[in-house]
């Protein structure tokens, strides 16, 4: 497969498929991670420009979705390659590449003097892949069961929940950590390959990390040989491929839309009380005095009633307004401008009238008023006798 | 002989007899109708206007009116407002209260009625511009800002102000809760601290108004402790603050903040060792989906209304109940029909993925502490060992890359 660019190393479908996975991994990963790490400074900041952590989470299930499609496509390419074209499996790992590895660990110790030589895939190339298809069905399960989480306890028992954040966390950790130190290492810090833009390896590259393999086309090995039996087996494998994405792409769908684990609402109380109930103070003392009888005479009650309520102010050593009411004799005599109590006229008597303006500051009851009323009216008088 | 003279009935007298009669019978008409026959009196006639016209009264001292000199009316226990609804209110001062209050023992004397009082100075008093006894109230509480300015400036920013300033005259003004002339101390004057009558005196004022709610808090875990005397456990005042009374009608952050306020005494390791309840309660909600959610809610938009649930959605608010109580909202019989509140299609196990507040340690949540175990020694062996072959690899390479130049110059 050589040609003025070099050896072709990824087809472009090969190379769109990669920078799909690089969009959602990286997508993925930026909004995982800072939800595993919420606490974190630089995490919250992030959630913030992001619009919030439901935005973040709806960006995490959105790159799911599209890995998990990319997932089933990925497996369609795959069953292609072996199942329409026969080729083997290069990057199918073996105990070859256990060997390799070792042997260029040793090497780069300086315990072997030869650079194990490689072919397609090399063995930190294999690490890599099988790395990334058994960490995405690790998240894809687990993260369904978090998605899903009324679904999978329907079946499971719930410390699954918690169990499957905690390897998606610990998984998603493992992952980006391999990327960043694995894959950079080995694409981008020990040589910048540029196969993933351009397609190409060149020459030396080829030399470099893949000798058996550059060995192999020289040496005219075709990697694929058509046959009689392709047209046949294409058409059988886009038929049962066909049925095999269908379905899982319907059980993306499922996945997606299982269950509407909780409410949208805010939760109401469990038990509703009413804020306000107001309880009504305990009555103060409203100075009411209880007419139990008639009011006869000064003797019979009036003088107790005036007593009781007047002579805080009308009596003692200066009488308000001079009036004083403590005893019959001065309230007869009452210095008012107006006076006091006029027998036998209550609307010409001082009381009436003022307690009738109603702005006293203190007033009898209309029961009080209206047997003061009658008592004047019946001439005032001191005692029963006279009355 | 006797002669009897006899009286003739002439015409002349005949007629003023009549005439008599009936003047007699119009004028007990008119004294039937004039003489009142029922306990109402009459409408007053237009008042004499000489009546007590010199009646003012004023202070004869030196400087401002002293207390006895107020008191002097307002001891008397019929004295009373009337307002123009004809609505009667006692004004009536418990000189004795008074003087037990925090105003009345300050300096010698205590504070003098015009202190609070600044308008009325003698007899008769301004005219009132409130209406009601409510109004008067609500008036009367402005004085407190004049020395209480912070904490008047706080209030402003509580629900009661906001009710109010939404017309609801009911909502608390400072003497609701102060009282007016009783105003007990709540902090210590030398030490600044809560008096440890201050909790049971806070919420018997709060039931004035909010009585519902405080028959479920007298019966919660806090609220019956409280009662026995305990002062470590929150009243009113320490959830819903006391000046800027907040509550989760007031904004969204009520809601969104509230774990911090159970926080402040539940991740207090001295306070819960007294009690025995673990301080794990608040760190291990926050690292739940639950709490991670809220506190990012909290960091990312402060004042958003949100469904998430905190600590009350699952223990209840004023009737928070000992897990002792078989109606605990929390104890695994009722758990999952509390989860279901939110979750309405759980079943069985579902409550189950929740972790009771412990740490994922093998003896409680065995299979999460196992896969936490697993890849706490994944991780670092994994990318330890990445670390090395690439650490190796890469000095390697660069030996080499001296080496060649050398081997070409040759």
């Amino acid at each position: 497969m050589s040609s003025d660019r070099g050896y072709l190393r990824f087809r472009t479908s090969q190379r769109i498929e990669h920078w799909l996975l690089v969009i959602t991994f990286v997508v993925l990963a930026v909004t995982g991670l800072a939800q595993k790490f919420a606490q974190n400074g630089l995490a919250i900041w992030l959630i913030g420009i992001l619009g919030g952590i439901e935005t973040v989470r709806v960006i995490h299930r959105v790159a799911a979705t599209v890995l998990m499609v990319e997932a089933i496509y990925h497996i369609g390419t795959i069953g292609y390659q072996i199942f329409v074209n026969r080729t083997r499996p290069g990057l199918m790992p073996g105990w070859r590449d256990l060997v390799n590895g070792i042997q260029l660990f040793l090497y780069n110790l300086g315990l072997r003097s030869e650079r194990p030589k490689q072919d397609r895939f090399t063995a930190e190339e294999k690490l890599e892949y099988f790395s990334l298809v058994w960490g995405t069905a690790v998240m894809i399960v687990t993260g369904f069961m978090l998605w899903n989480p009324i679904a999978t306890t329907s079946q499971l028992p719930g410390e699954v929940i918690p169990t499957a954040k905690a390897v998606h966390g610990g998984e998603a950790l493992l992952a980006v950590l391999a990327i960043l130190l694995w894959h950079l290492y080995h694409v981008h810090v020990r040589h910048l390959n540029r196969s993933m833009f351009t397609g190409y390896l060149s020459q030396e590259e080829m030399e470099d990390e893949h000798p058996l393999e550059l060995a192999r086309l020289e040496a005219g090995d075709a990697p694929t040989q058509p046959d009689a039996g392709l047209a046949r087996r294409r058409r059988v494998f886009r038929i049962v491929y066909g049925v095999f994405a269908a379905v899982l792409l319907i059980g993306v769908y499922i996945f997606i839309s299982f269950e509407q684990t909780a409410i949208e609402t805010v939760p109401s109380a469990a038990q509703q009380v009413a804020l306000f109930a107001h309880i009504p103070p305990t009555a103060e003392p409203t100075g009411e005095v209880t007419v139990a009888a008639r009011l006869t005479s000064w003797d019979g009650g009036i003088g107790a009633l005036f007593q009781t309520k007047c002579s805080f102010c009308h009596g003692g050593i200066v009488p308000l307004a001079g009036l004083d009411l403590t005893s019959y004799d001065d309230a007869m005599l009452s210095k008012t401008e107006a006076p006091a109590i006029v027998p036998s006229d209550a609307l010409g008597s001082g009381i009436i009238i003022w307690q009738q303006k109603g702005d006293h500051p203190v007033e009898f009851t209309p029961l009080e008023l209206a047997e003061i009323y009658d008592w004047i009216e019946r001439g005032a008088p001191q005692t029963n006798q006279e009355g | 002989m006797i002669q009897r003279k006899r009286i003739r009935f002439t015409h002349s007298m005949l007629r003023s007899l009549i005439f008599t009669g009936i003047m007699l019978l119009v004028a007990g008409f008119i004294l039937l109708l004039t003489t009142p026959v029922s306990a109402q009196p009459p409408a007053p006639p237009p008042l004499p206007s000489q009546f007590r016209s010199t009646d003012v009264i004023q202070y004869e001292g030196q400087g401002a009116p002293d207390n006895e000199f107020c008191l002097g009316c307002h001891e008397n226990p019929y004295l009373q407002l009337i307002f123009p609804s004809g609505r009667a209110m006692s004004v009536t001062v418990d000189a004795e209260a008074y003087a037990e209050s925090v105003h009345g023992q300050h300096g010698t004397e205590g504070f003098r009625c015009i202190r609070c009082h600044d308008d009325i100075r003698e007899y008769p008093h301004p005219a009132l511009t409130a209406t009601t006894e409510r109004e008067l109230t609500i008036e009367l509480s402005t004085a407190c800002a004049r020395c209480h300015t912070d904490k008047f400036d706080e209030t402003l920013d509580s629900v009661h102000v906001t009710a109010m300033s939404n017309g609801n005259q009911q909502a608390a003004v400072c003497s609701d809760c102060h009282t007016g002339h009783e105003v007990q101390r709540v902090t210590d004057a030398e030490i600044g601290e809560e008096l440890p009558t201050t909790k049971q005196l806070t919420a018997a004022m709060c039931t004035t108004c909010h009585s519902e709610i405080y028959d479920q808090y007298a019966s919660s875990v806090h609220g019956v402790a409280m009662l026995e005397g305990n002062t470590d456990v929150p009243v009113c005042t320490d959830c819903h603050g006391v000046h800027s009374i907040q509550g989760p009608s007031s904004s969204g952050d009520f809601r969104l903040f509230s774990p911090e306020i159970c926080a402040d005494c539940h991740a207090d390791t001295t306070l819960m060792a007294k009690y025995d309840i673990s301080t794990d309660v608040f760190s291990t909600y926050v690292s739940d989906f639950h709490g991670t959610t809220v506190t990012l809610f909290q960091e990312t938009s402060p004042n958003q209304m949100i469904n998430k649930p905190v600590c009350i959605d699952c223990h209840g608010t004023h009737n928070i109940m000992p897990v002792s109580d078989a109606d605990s909202p929390v104890i695994k019989e009722n758990l999952l029909a509390t989860c279901q509140r939110c979750h309405p299609n759980a079943t069985t196990n579902f409550s189950g993925a929740w972790l009771s507040h412990y740490q994922p340690d093998f003896e409680h949540a065995p299979l999460v502490a196992t896969a936490n175990l697993i890849y706490g020694i994944l991780i670092p062996v994994v990318i330890g060992g990445m670390g090395v072959f690439v650490v190796a690899d890469f000095i390697k390479r660069r030996r080499n890359r001296r080496q060649v130049p050398e081997g070409e110059q040759q």
